[in-house]
């Protein structure tokens, strides 16, 4: 199945992955595969401190992702004003 | 530290100094809010003789507080018809405390058409007339004002939106490079100061020296604190100088909370483009900088400076807020238009919030096509010319949406909502909906625990714990702007205790004062209560502290969700 996912605020991955031309990253998995297993397969430059799902704010790094999910990861941020 | 009144009035405008009084212990926010609700008539025009313009540093404007540099301009507002305080950056707030002025209140009303410019330095006040800088834009009228009073100068000033009296007009402020890209930007405080003829406000900071604490050692070692604790923190540390504001795009976008096409949609195809990741690359590699504080003494430094595709200066780095308002707001994707904008707005005097949001309405009516910046500096020039059409513009979203026959216009109150939609963020809807400002974003920035996990979490989607939410940070964001420190401070108070209480040790060793968080929240409950109190003898009833009611009707995408928080729990922000 394939995930989507998209890196801010300076974050970036260390391993070589095929991109999309908005240059997010596509990756195929095999399915039961986590939230928490793919960050970590993605060897980010920092930490992530924001994990958005498909628009959805989560601290959950045990959900199962499923065929189109979308993954959003930032660095501690804030901003506004 | 005195108040200086001038009652412009007067054939020759009347200056009285007088010291505190009963105002002894107020900066900032609480003091113009205590004076516009102690001598203001609430139900007064607020173009008229009886409004009073206050500007006003904070309780630590003037020393050598880090972060505390900014100021309050207050005054029953023409947009809202409520109370108004409008913060901003700039050099004024420490010159003006340097100086020893709490604050400048402009009474009463020129009788002439005259502008006037005020003159301050450390040996008193000079008014003269001065109708050469009538109708310059903010830009041109500094230039004027450096050849004649030299460079070492922060001023005050109004472009020819507030000299029109329109109701989106702000006040300027220079910055350390004295140019005037600071604002106070929201409620038309502009338009006041032009009904009162003040053109522009000239500060001398020349042989100013820092206020003294009273307790000089353990105010150099709070600040001390204070200051290694903003730069520990990952936001004041590393996010906000690296990127400036507009890092905001992309994860309010990602959220759905991005409001798109005058509230349509919550999310922007074309965010990225006009993100501040872009706009911080773009900065450098044209020679401008990302990293660039509005005052001095700022440490956090998220502004910056943004030239031209030819490399020369456009303008202040543009604010998320501006970036929203004229670019995902209106469909436009181009980042370069949108600081066209930016500066267009700071050289008429415009709020760029309202301004941004005033444009969406008319491509609602369909008076631009959506995405079309050409048409829409047009329009901004209109604005600035003064046309029959600019001046219905410039009197903001309201009511350019009466004149279009439109009806999705996002106001509270009349005054324009900010970049964040209250149906996916459901607390910042609260804050919108009660704040006595009108639709205010910083007024109780909810954002902060929704979305970016300061603070806390507090889940975005669902209406519970948001009126505690919206509460607890109004209050705390009264204080905060009655000190004169910048706002941004908050993130890493709300995550580390030992900086919020290096912050109350700097206030406590300035002042002498032995104050707890229990007297933090009963500061900003007393500065609540002077506006709440002003509003309700305005007229404002609850039924004014509601969304439109669109926002309750029309779920927006990709959540599909609606404001969901009740009318009643609104009724409880303010119930202490």
């Amino acid at each position: 199945m394939l995930i989507k996912v998209k890196l801010f605020g300076g974050l970036s991955s260390g391993n070589k992955f095929p991109t999309n031309e908005e240059g997010d990253i596509i990756v195929g998995v095999q399915e039961t595969l986590t939230v928490g297993a793919l960050i970590e397969s993605l060897a980010l430059n920092k930490k992530p401190f924001i994990i958005v799902l498909n628009g959805i704010i989560t601290n959950d790094l045990s959900i199962k992702l499923k065929n189109g999910d979308e993954l959003s990861l930032f660095p501690p941020i804030a901003g506004g004003f | 530290m005195n108040i200086l009144r001038i009652n412009m009035s007067a054939e020759t405008p009347d200056v009285k100094v007088e010291p505190l009084g009963d105002y002894e212990g107020l900066g900032g926010r609480a003091l113009t809010s205590a004076i516009v609700s102690r001598e203001v008539d609430p139900l007064c025009h607020p173009l008229g003789a009886d409004n009073k313009l206050v500007i006003a540093p904070g309780l630590l404007g003037g020393t050598a507080a880090a972060m505390s540099g900014r100021i309050s301009v207050g005054c029953k507002s023409p947009l809202t018809g409520g109370i108004k305080e409008a913060n901003s950056g700039g050099q004024a707030g420490h010159v003006l405390g340097r100086l020893g002025y709490a604050a400048i209140v402009l009474e009463g009303k020129s009788k002439s058409d005259d502008v006037y410019k005020i003159y301050i330095n450390k040996d008193g006040v000079k008014i003269e007339k001065d109708n050469s800088l009538k109708m310059l834009p903010n830009y041109d009228l500094i230039e004027k004002i450096k050849k004649e009073y030299g460079e070492k100068i922060a001023c005050i000033s109004i472009g020819p939106a507030g000299e029109m009296k329109m109701s989106a007009a702000s006040v300027a402020v220079t910055d350390m490079e004295l140019r005037p890209s600071r604002h106070a930007g929201r409620g038309g405080v502009g338009a006041v100061m032009g009904a009162k003829g003040v053109k522009v406000i000239i500060l001398d900071d020349a042989v100013t020296t820092p206020r003294q604490p009273k307790n000089d050692e353990a105010f150099k070692d709070a600040n001390k604190r204070f200051v290694a604790g903003l730069q520990k923190h990952p936001v004041t540390g590393q996010g906000l100088p690296t990127y400036g504001t507009n890092i905001l795009t992309n994860i309010i976008n990602e959220v759905g909370a991005y409001p798109t096409y005058n509230f349509k949609e919550g999310r922007f195809a074309g965010a990225r483009k006009i993100s501040g990741e872009v706009q911080a690359e773009l900065e450098k590699q044209r020679g401008g900088n990302p990293t660039h504080g509005c005052h001095r003494g700022c440490v956090i430094r998220c502004s910056g400076i943004y030239h031209d595709k030819d490399g020369r200066y456009l303008t202040k780095q543009p604010e998320y807020e501006t970036v929203w308002a004229n670019g995902g707001n209106l469909g436009i994707d181009d980042i370069d238009k949108i600081a066209m904008l930016d500066f267009i707005y700071d050289n008429y005097g415009l709020d760029t919030i309202e301004m941004g949001v005033t444009l969406g309405v008319v491509m609602e009516a369909g008076l631009i096509k959506w995405g079309d910046a050409d048409a829409a500096i047009n329009l901004i020039h209109e604005v600035g010319k003064g046309t029959y059409l600019g001046r219905i513009l410039g009197n903001g979203a309201a009511f350019t949406g009466k004149a279009f026959g439109v009806e999705r216009v996002p106001v509270v109150k009349g005054q324009a909502l900010p970049a964040y939609d209250p149906r996916a963020v459901q607390g910042i809807g609260v804050t919108y909906a009660t704040s006595p400002m009108g639709a205010d974003h910083t007024a109780g920035y909810s954002i902060a625990l929704n979305v970016l996990k300061t603070g806390g979490f507090v889940d975005p989607l669902k209406p519970e714990g948001q009126v505690d939410l919206s509460r607890n940070l109004q209050i705390a964001t009264a204080f905060i702007d009655s000190t004169g420190m910048c706002l941004f401070i908050a993130f890493a108070l709300l995550d580390q205790p030992d900086t919020f209480q290096a912050f109350i040790d700097i206030v406590n060793a300035f002042y002498g004062w032995n104050m707890t968080d229990n007297d933090v929240v009963e500061y900003g409950k007393k500065v609540l209560n002077f506006e709440k109190d002003f509003n309700l003898r305005a007229g404002f009833t609850k039924q004014h502290d509601r969304l439109p009611r669109f926002f309750y009707k029309e779920p927006v995408t990709p959540h599909n969700v609606i404001f969901m928080v009740k009318d009643e729990e609104l009724d409880q922000v303010f119930n202490w």
